[in-house]
């Protein structure tokens, strides 16, 4: 009853959750324009997922599979017919790729050529990630595809879920449930880390004993998504930017629906993995242009952020695109022969960085 | 239409949102509370004491209510000022003393005395003035310090005269006049408050010397970095106080006839808790003769009818001081929140439907192109804003910028430019009189002129107010665009009257109709609103029959046609309804045609907004303007139309890399000229089609 009166009140005055508050790029989260500035930047169109096989870098762009030949163009491994959803190694030589109609193929390895899936109910897989035997998949939402990102997000679902399937066996059991879009997952020793997109945060499920639920990290400034292991910790792919105007327009369910009914996709007022390409989509006061010029700090739906997490999975640095810059949308992320390479679906682009001047430039800052 | 869209509709149409906004920004409502305290204590010592309301009670109330009032109008005087004044008490005891010896022991005639009173009056405000104003004393400190020295001069004179004043008789009516005497069935001291009241009034809101005192007491600083005098000012304040108060104490000793030791003892309190009651302000800066009376009023309301109900004198001290520290403490917060509910509730959107926008994309006529490709920057990055361009008989280019200046850049090759005139405001549109002058819309000041010799002229700054306007609409907040009608009367819109110029967007968030289209006539010098209740109304353009114009208004996306003269004289038709963006400039092509600048393309998201009126006020409250939604001005392009409102062609940067923002254009023998309100170029683009001798002061001006 208090509670009921409680949200009534906050939703007249905007306080407590009707507030729209976003946190800001502060501390960890500085920007910069680090991802805009690296020298090697290999384009591929809908870049999505990265992974390493055989010592070689594939990435997955809408139905194909792509590897990276002479260090600077992509060559098209194979195509599946559908788009690949997410990628994963499997030992040394093995490749995991999920398809978005749910199915998990394995190519070389040990199981070369199986075929998994985790339940028919699973349809939007975006995140997949192997253990020795053992592969972690995690299914956005419930409810919808994962093309259909932004409508899950506009319809507030909180209907993902992470399952585990036995290489060995196909035996699949389900780890979570009822989660916030999660979209990606983190191994440790006895535990998973993943992330729920929708709620902003990191969460940690133990996999033995107790199986409780732990926050690690909450209240990020951008949407999270998948997360890579680095060399003393990991890697963590944000792939749109939170903004006041889309807590606002979640917490005004009228004019979500009607928008969502009467509006084309494209011009939804929801982040985007690239926005500003057509005068449809919806403009924000400080991303007017003056003098021909986009301000960086303007506010907007997409942008380019990529965050290091210290082995207890603390924010220490991030990488950024701002709003002028041309690196929007980052999807994946993988530590390779000392390069960082980060897939920005968005731009279309892969940029990579040496690891040592990523860390010296950080370094040199403290 | 859905039946939920037809409700909100009938909704906004049936409350005024708007007018709450507008009430709370007036200063008069800054009275509203005290005048509630004044109903409240009115109603309850009315129902509590029987023959409240008789003509004894009111009439003996009111020739006390005429002495103090005086009182308080004096303090309030210097409060305005930013200063307080103790002294008023003794000051008044000090009247009377005086009055009393002047009359009876000195025996002088009575406009003597009056005379004598106000001037030692006078002198002891003149004291404070000279200590407080010039020798910068803290105003508190020193009227405590002669409110104990003049009630010791009191004493002396007291116990020097009181014998002498008490024994003598004073044979002289017109001294009895002033205390018992009636005008126009008003006792005497009533009206001469209220003539002090008005003269008050008047003076704080219409003159000078008022101004200077609101000023000063507003912000000392500023007051003087403008050129204010504040020493003397505020000298002045304090013996304004001082004669008012003389002349209460004069009022008081005409009535009464005695000389007592506790004339005028507490008295600075009371007035003080009126002056405060009434709202006016302990910082200074805010205050009136009409907030002092209704103090006034108030508190003189509540000491007699405790008094007569009996209550202690100690308890009656007691309920002030509590009266003081409420108004007090309702002073502070008001002071302190009236302009955060005002920002809250002054935006109100209200329903606003589009019709359907049309294609940009396959066969449409708005079909995207890159037509503005081939467009040469002129001045890049040397010039910042050009909202409108125009050129004259010579080819040289006139634009106005964002720091007030309009910059000429001369013919041929326009690589040399030159500050034309420096206007200060924001140079919008643009138009050539007969003459040859520069006729300029200036957003924040008006309708000016620059002759060729660069004289700068106001033609208007305002225009008649309209009777059922809360916010006084004469002034002209933004002028945007004009032109002049072949009888030199000038057309001009002023896009909105609720807002500055810098909150435009606030404006779009409303989609009310807010602006109008003003006609100001030289020859009579006469300026009247033509038409109201337009969304953002902009560009203006002649039409080639004398009798009309063609005007865009931004957020409806129309354009539409308005015949001032002639048999369709009055009316408005709309010429093109439905612009798949937001319509800005206007003006003449070489075939008799029209050029027509989109400023920004509508988005989907936009236009359902603007039908739920709520979701964008919400939005206005509690979301950054940074961050509102805006209508898309990133992207623009030029369409030419002709009177029938059929689209001929449109030019698209797509892209909008060669040329972002276009707000006008100008075609001058063959070329178009193109400008943009957030630009850093004059945009010329070559056009095939048209006739190269052709330019725009000709066709007005030399048609035959």
């Amino acid at each position: 009853m208090i509670g009921g009166l409680k949200r009534a009140l906050d939703n007249l005055l905007g306080r407590g959750e009707a507030a729209v508050t976003v946190p800001p790029l502060d501390g960890a989260f500085l920007p910069n324009r680090v991802l805009d500035e690296a020298r090697q930047r290999v384009p591929l169109d809908a870049i999505d997922s990265l992974a390493v096989v055989n010592g070689q870098l594939v990435a997955s762009a809408d139905e194909g599979l792509y590897a990276l030949v002479d260090g600077g163009h992509w060559t098209l491994r194979e195509s599946y017919g559908c788009t690949i959803a997410d990628l994963a190694a499997v030992a040394e030589e093995g490749l995991a790729i999920a398809l978005g109609s749910g199915n998990i193929v394995i190519e070389g390895g040990r199981f070369d050529g199986r075929r998994y899936r985790a339940d028919s109910s699973v349809n939007c897989i975006t995140a997949l990630a192997v253990s020795g035997t053992q592969l972690y998949v995690a299914n956005g939402s419930a409810k919808n595809g994962a093309s259909d990102w932004q409508r899950d997000l506009l319809e507030r679902n909180a209907s993902g879920s992470i399952w585990r399937i036995d290489l060995d066996s196909g035996e699949a059991l389900p780890i979570a449930s009822g989660l916030a879009w999660p979209a990606g997952i983190a191994i440790e020793s006895d535990a998973i880390v993943y992330t729920e997109a929708w709620k902003h945060r990191l969460m940690r499920t133990s996999l033995h004993g107790s199986p409780g639920v732990q926050m690690v990290q909450a209240d990020l400034p951008f949407y999270p998504g998948r997360l890579a292991p680095g060399k003393d910790g990991w890697w963590l792919a944000l792939f749109a930017p939170r903004s006041q105007l889309v807590e606002f327009v979640l917490r005004e369910p009228a004019y979500r629906n009607r928008m969502m009914a009467e509006v084309a996709p494209p011009y939804w007022v929801s982040p985007k993995l690239r926005s500003g390409r057509s005068f449809y989509e919806s403009l924000q006061g400080g991303g007017v242009k003056h003098l021909g010029i986009l301000k960086p700090w303007a506010p907007t739906m997409s942008a380019g952020l990529c965050v290091m997490l210290d082995a207890t999975l603390r924010p220490k640095f991030s990488l950024h695109s701002r709003a002028d810059g041309a690196t929007h949308g980052v999807t994946g992320v993988c530590e390779h022969g000392g390069h960082l390479h980060v897939a920005a679906h968005g731009d279309g682009v892969m940029v990579s960085l040496p690891v040592a001047t990523i860390l010296a430039g950080w370094g040199g800052e403290r | 239409m859905t039946t939920f869209d037809a409700m909100v509709r009938w909704r906004y149409r049936a409350i005024p949102d708007h007018l709450l906004g507008e009430i709370l920004a007036k200063r008069w409502i800054d009275n509203a509370i005290p005048l509630l305290i004044l109903i409240a204590v009115v109603a309850v010592f009315g129902s509590m004491i029987p023959d409240f309301f008789s003509a004894a009670s009111v009439s003996n109330l009111a020739r006390q209510w005429g002495e103090f009032s005086l009182l308080v109008l004096a303090l309030m005087v210097v409060m305005v000022a930013g200063g307080i004044d103790l002294s008023v008490g003794s000051t008044f005891a000090l009247g009377n003393i005086v009055a009393l010896s002047l009359i009876s022991v000195a025996g002088l005639p009575v406009p003597m005395v009056v005379a004598g009173t106000l001037a030692c009056g006078a002198a002891v405000g003149l004291v404070n003035g000279l200590l407080v104003g010039y020798l910068r004393l803290r105003a508190f400190l020193t009227t405590l310090v002669t409110l104990i020295i003049v009630r010791a001069i009191v004493d002396m004179l007291l116990m020097k005269y009181s014998v002498a004043i008490a024994g003598a008789f004073i044979e002289s009516d017109a001294w009895y006049y002033f205390g018992e005497g009636s005008l126009l069935g008003l006792p005497v001291s009533v009206v001469i408050s209220i003539v002090v009241a008005l003269v008050l009034h008047v003076a704080l809101s219409r003159t000078r010397v008022g101004w200077h005192v609101l000023a000063t007491g507003g912000s000392r600083r500023s007051a003087h970095n403008v050129g204010i005098k504040v020493r003397r000012t505020i000298c002045v304040t304090y013996v304004v106080s001082g004669t008012l108060s003389a002349l209460a104490g004069l009022l008081f000793a005409s009535r009464l006839g005695g000389a007592g030791a506790d004339t005028g003892i507490g008295l600075e309190v009371s007035a003080l808790t009126a002056a405060v009651l009434g709202g006016n302000s302990l910082g200074g800066g805010r205050g009136s003769a009409a907030k002092a009376v209704i103090g006034s009023i108030t508190v003189m309301l509540m000491i007699n009818s405790m008094v007569r109900m009996g209550v202690t004198s100690g308890a009656n001290s007691l309920l002030l001081g509590m009266v003081l520290l409420a108004a007090v403490a309702i002073d502070v917060r008001w002071l302190k929140n009236r302009h955060k509910f005002l920002s809250k509730v002054y935006v109100s959107p209200t329903y606003f439907e589009l019709p359907p926008a049309p294609s940009t994309a396959g066969a449409s006529v708005y079909a995207l192109n890159d037509r503005l490709r081939p467009v040469e920057a002129i001045g890049l990055n040397r010039i910042d804003g050009p909202e409108d361009v125009i050129l004259d008989g010579d080819d040289n280019i006139y634009v106005g910028n964002r720091t007030g200046d309009i910059v000429r850049f001369l013919a041929p090759d326009y690589t040399t430019q030159e500050v034309f005139a420096h206007v200060g405001g924001r140079p919008l549109g643009m138009a050539f009189a007969k003459d040859g002058s520069l006729l300029v819309c200036i957003g924040g000041m008006g309708l000016y002129r620059i002759t060729r010799d660069r004289e700068i002229v106001k033609l208007t700054d305002e225009t008649n107010r309209s009777w059922f306007s809360v916010i006084d609409d004469s002034r002209l907040k933004l002028a945007d665009d004009l032109d002049i009608a072949p009888d030199g009367r000038v057309f001009f819109s002023e896009a909105t009257i609720r807002y500055e110029m810098h909150e435009w967007p606030v404006d779009c968030l409303e989609s009310r109709g807010n602006g109008r289209i003003i006609c100001h006539d030289p020859n009579t010098g006469t300026t009247r609103t033509v038409i109201k209740n337009l969304l953002f109304p902009n560009g203006i353009c002649m039409t080639h029959d004398g009798q009309s114009f063609l005007f865009a208004e931004t957020w409806a996306c129309r354009v539409s046609r308005y015949w001032f003269d002639g048999s369709k004289k009055g009316t408005v038709e709309a010429v093109i309804p439905d612009l798949p963006g937001y319509p800005d400039n206007i003006n003449r092509a070489s075939d008799g045609t029209y050029w027509l600048a989109l400023v920004g393309i509508r988005t989907p998201s936009l236009d359902l907004a603007l039908k739920m009126p709520g979701f964008r006020r919400r939005m206005a409250r509690r979301v950054a303007p940074d961050e509102w939604l805006y209508p898309n001005i990133n992207t623009g392009c030029v369409v030419r139309f002709d009177e029938g409102g059929r689209i001929i062609e449109t030019l698209w940067d797509f892209g909008g890399e060669n040329h972002p923002m276009i707000t006008s254009m100008r075609e001058h023998r063959g070329h178009l000229y193109i400008g943009g309100i957030l630009n850093n170029r004059v945009g010329r683009l070559k056009l095939k089609d048209a006739d190269p001798a052709w330019t725009g002061p000709d066709s007005y001006w030399r048609r035959s």
